[in-house]
Formats: structure tokens, sequence, C-alpha cells
């Protein structure tokens, strides 16, 4: 008993600790140690290895190289677990989150969250021999969606009052579709463009109703002086088109927003 | 089919480098954790207080808590609470964590397994070692230790098979083991998306390793065999 208070003493003496985020400069801490950790998911075109490659590219990988380089360190990309992505930046295990992220209100209370650079929309997900009944909002009421849990698709299908079945991630609500557990999925569009049709596993799949339009930031910890760096670096390298130019080696010229 | 076959390569390419990253966590623990479990095995079993009763805490708290969680805490509590990374965020402390999380939970295990094999031994042999004038680390060196051993073969077997089998839980942390290596696939990576395939197709790196080392535990259960 005696052990157990101790214990639970010692925790409540260090939790304090941690609602105090540092006071000294985020972008000092990542200069002094030479190198912006970013964390990212595969996610093609946004961060990705082509064939055969070691190296991270892709619109976003590209960027994040140049901003780093802007701040004279080393660009490191790590695989995160999505899920954890605010332990992993307020554990200071990795520096920013440059993936592609919608800006949800949750995001963006839980970090400190650049400009957005980025069109995407949330998209429903059919087999392509169904597709045809599925073009409106109204008419895939009576679907179930499998839902990425935590996602912006999910919170759409929430909004509409649709039936959802949350999964681990939008690579699973694929596999839910195909499978036939359930109706349909809600994913990113330049996901969907990626990862159904033809030359995937999923050729009997298409993409039919947008349900929102969305944006997409780069994800700092909470009170860092990063973020307006960042926005700083894009507003010069959308000046200067060297950002558009990134975008175009990627397709994804006509989502990328003004600066 | 035809697909599968021209997505095998770059796939098996990838399981590969994930599967020595699982082989890699699987010896590493292995290493740590049997030398570490008789230790923690004595304390336990101590006749001093101090050390037996806050033993048998931690033994409690590791077997009551899942794995999943342990791994969270050793990774990103050092830098959420102590405001120190100590693992630091690249491939390398990711692995580290991941070994230190397995090391301490399996060990906690293995001392279970161990304290079960020793008091197997009948006090009588340790009570006739003592009347020869035998140390008590006499005693269970050159008494003791290879009866235990003999019998904790079976049930350490088992922990070793799930042991192989738990390593997937370290992807929760970003260790980039097979399941990762496989289910990175879904997504896309390196020309590769939306195959499912390769996720489940890592199951058979499992059971044919699994079976190399029961296999080879069972050759060492009958190598034992000479006594009873």
């Amino acid at each position: 008993m005696k052990k157990l208070l101790a214990a639970a003493l010692t925790l409540s003496l260090l939790m304090p600790a941690a609602a105090f985020a540092e006071a000294d400069s985020d972008l000092a801490y990542v200069q002094e140690k030479g190198t912006l950790v970013v964390g990212i998911t595969d996610f093609a075109p946004m961060d990705y290895r082509e064939e055969g490659s070691d190296e991270w590219i892709g619109f976003d990988a590209d960027m994040a190289k140049a901003f780093a380089e802007s701040l004279g360190v080393q660009a490191e990309f790590i695989e995160i677990d999505w899920d954890n992505k605010i332990l992993e930046l307020d554990g200071q295990t990795i520096d920013c989150v440059w993936n592609g992220m919608t800006l949800t209100d949750e995001v963006m209370s839980a970090m400190e969250t650049s400009n957005a650079y980025c069109n995407n929309a949330q998209v429903v997900v059919v087999p392509a021999d169904a597709a045809d009944q599925y073009q409106d909002v109204e008419s895939i009421a009576d679907l179930t969606f499998a839902v990425e849990a935590g996602s912006a698709g999910e919170a759409e299908v929430t909004a509409l009052g649709y039936a959802t079945t949350p999964v681990q991630s939008q690579a699973d609500t694929l596999m839910e579709v195909s499978a036939g557990t359930s109706d349909a999925a809600v994913i990113d569009l330049l996901m969907a463009a990626a990862m159904i049709g033809e030359g995937t596993s999923y050729e009997n799949l298409t993409h039919t109703v947008e349900l929102n339009s969305e944006k997409y930031g780069v994800g700092f910890r909470k009170g860092s002086d990063l973020a307006a760096a960042l926005n700083q670096f894009f507003a010069d390298s959308y000046a200067d088109g060297s950002m558009l130019e990134i975008a175009e080696k990627y397709g994804v010229q006509d989502a990328v927003l003004e600066q | 089919m035809e697909l599968i076959m021209k997505q095998m390569p770059i796939v098996l390419h990838s399981l590969n480098l994930g599967f020595i990253q699982t082989l890699k966590l699987f010896i590493l623990t292995l290493l740590g954790a049997f030398p570490l479990g008789l230790v923690i095995a004595f304390g336990s079993m101590s006749r001093v207080k101090l050390l037996r009763y806050p033993t048998r805490f931690i033994v409690w708290i590791i077997r009551g808590t899942p794995l999943m969680i342990q791994l969270l805490i050793v990774f990103y509590f050092p830098g959420l609470v102590l405001h120190n990374p100590i693992w630091g965020g690249g491939e390398l402390g990711r692995f580290t964590a991941s070994v230190v999380a397995f090391i301490i939970n399996y060990a906690c295990y293995f001392s279970e397994i161990y304290r079960g094999g020793i008091q197997s031994v009948p006090i009588g042999q340790e009570e006739a070692g003592l009347v020869l004038g035998m140390t008590k680390s006499q005693i269970f060196f050159r008494v003791k230790l290879l009866q235990m051993i003999k019998r904790i073969v079976p049930p350490m077997s088992n922990e070793v098979i799930t042991l192989v089998k738990d390593t997937s839980l370290a992807r929760i942390i970003g260790f980039q083991e097979i399941i990762w290596a496989g289910q990175k696939f879904m997504k896309g990576d390196q020309g590769i998306s939306g195959a499912i395939w390769p996720l489940f197709f890592t199951a058979l790196y499992y059971l044919i390793f699994n079976g190399v080392i029961s296999m080879l535990l069972g050759k060492l259960e009958k190598k034992l065999d000479f006594f009873r």
C-alpha cells in the first residue's frame, strides 16, 4: 500500500512538469541538434519512395528538405504510427508532422500549425459496378461507411448522421469495402487517386461523392516558433516560384494554395 | 496473379528487410531477458523483504499491464514528462526502446518460470549439499541449475514462440518490423499501392521461423533426456 502511494505521489509530482511547455525556442533547439525530424507515413504523392530507392520524395518531402536547408539543418524522415503524432511531437521524438495532414479543429488545438498550403477533399469510395447509384449525398444515406478512426472522413460522415465503422487506417477502410464488410469508405481524395483503380488490389473500386473540401497544413509542437518560420518560408518560396515548381513535379500544382 | 508475380521481388525484398528487424529484436530480447530473468527470480525468492517485495511488485506491474502500453511508456515517457528525449526520433532510437521494453517484459515472465523450476528441485538435495559443506552458490550451479533447465524447457518454448509473434507490437512506436513492411504496400510504397497480399504473406515468415525454433527446442529437450 505504501509503495502504491509512493508511486502515485511520484507520478503526480512528475505530471506538472509535462504541463509546462519548455520556455526555450523550438527553432533554436532544432538548429542546435542540427536535424529537423519529420514525422511521416508513406503517402504518395506527398511523402513516398520510388521503386528501389531509399530516398523520401514527394511534394511534402521536397518542401521539408528545402525548409530544413533554409534553417541550416538536415531533414530526417521517420515513419510514425499516425495515431501517435501528437505523442511523438510532445515527446520530442519528432519535430514536425508534414504528411498531407488535414487541418481539423482537433489538429489545430493540439499542435502549432502552419498556414494551409494545399487543397484536399473527403471522397466516398464504392465498388465500381455500383457507382452509378451513388452520385450524390442523399443516395448514400443507407450505406455503412468504413472510416479511419479519428480522421476527417469520420467527422464528415458522422456530421451527416450516417452509420460508421471506425478502423485503424485509411488503407483498412478499402479492405472493408473490398471484402464487402462495409458498403463504402471515406478517404482523402489525393490518397484515393493513388490507392484505387487500375494497377492496385482495388481495381473494382472507384470514388464518387466529394463530401467536403479541406486544407492541408504542417504541424509542430504547441507553442513552437517553427510554425512562424515555416509560414515565412512558404511565402518566400511561393513568391519566387520554387514551391509551384516542386508541386508540378508531383502533379499537385492545382491544389496548392497561394501564400 | 500476373500482377502479384511482378510485385513479388520488390515485396520480398521489403519483407526480408522487415524480418531482419524482427530477428534482431527477437535475438537481443532473448540475450537480455534470459540472464535478467534469473536475477529477478532470485530477487523474488530472496529472504530479504526489502528485495523480495519490490521485485514481486515490479513483476506484478509488468505482467499485469499490456506490453503495448509498456512500449509507449518506455519510448515516450522520457520526452513527454522528463523533457529529455533520450531515445531520439530516429530508427535506432525506436529499436533501442523496443529492445528495452521487450527485455523487461520477458524477463519478468521468465523469472516466474525460473522460480518454478528452481523450487521444483526437492529441498532434500539442498540439505544434502549443505551437510557436505557446499556453499549456496555451489549448490545452485552444481546441483540445481541443470535440473531446473531441463524442467523449464517446455514452458520456455511457449514463451519463446510467443515472443516471435509479439515483436509485431513494436510497430506501435514506429519500429519497422515485418508486419509494418507488409502493411505499407496497402497504402503505397516503391511504386506498389493498394496491395493487400503482402500483409498476409508475412504470416508465412512467422510460421517457418517458429517451425525452426520448435525443432531446435525439441532437440534440446531430447538432449536433456539423459536424466529424469
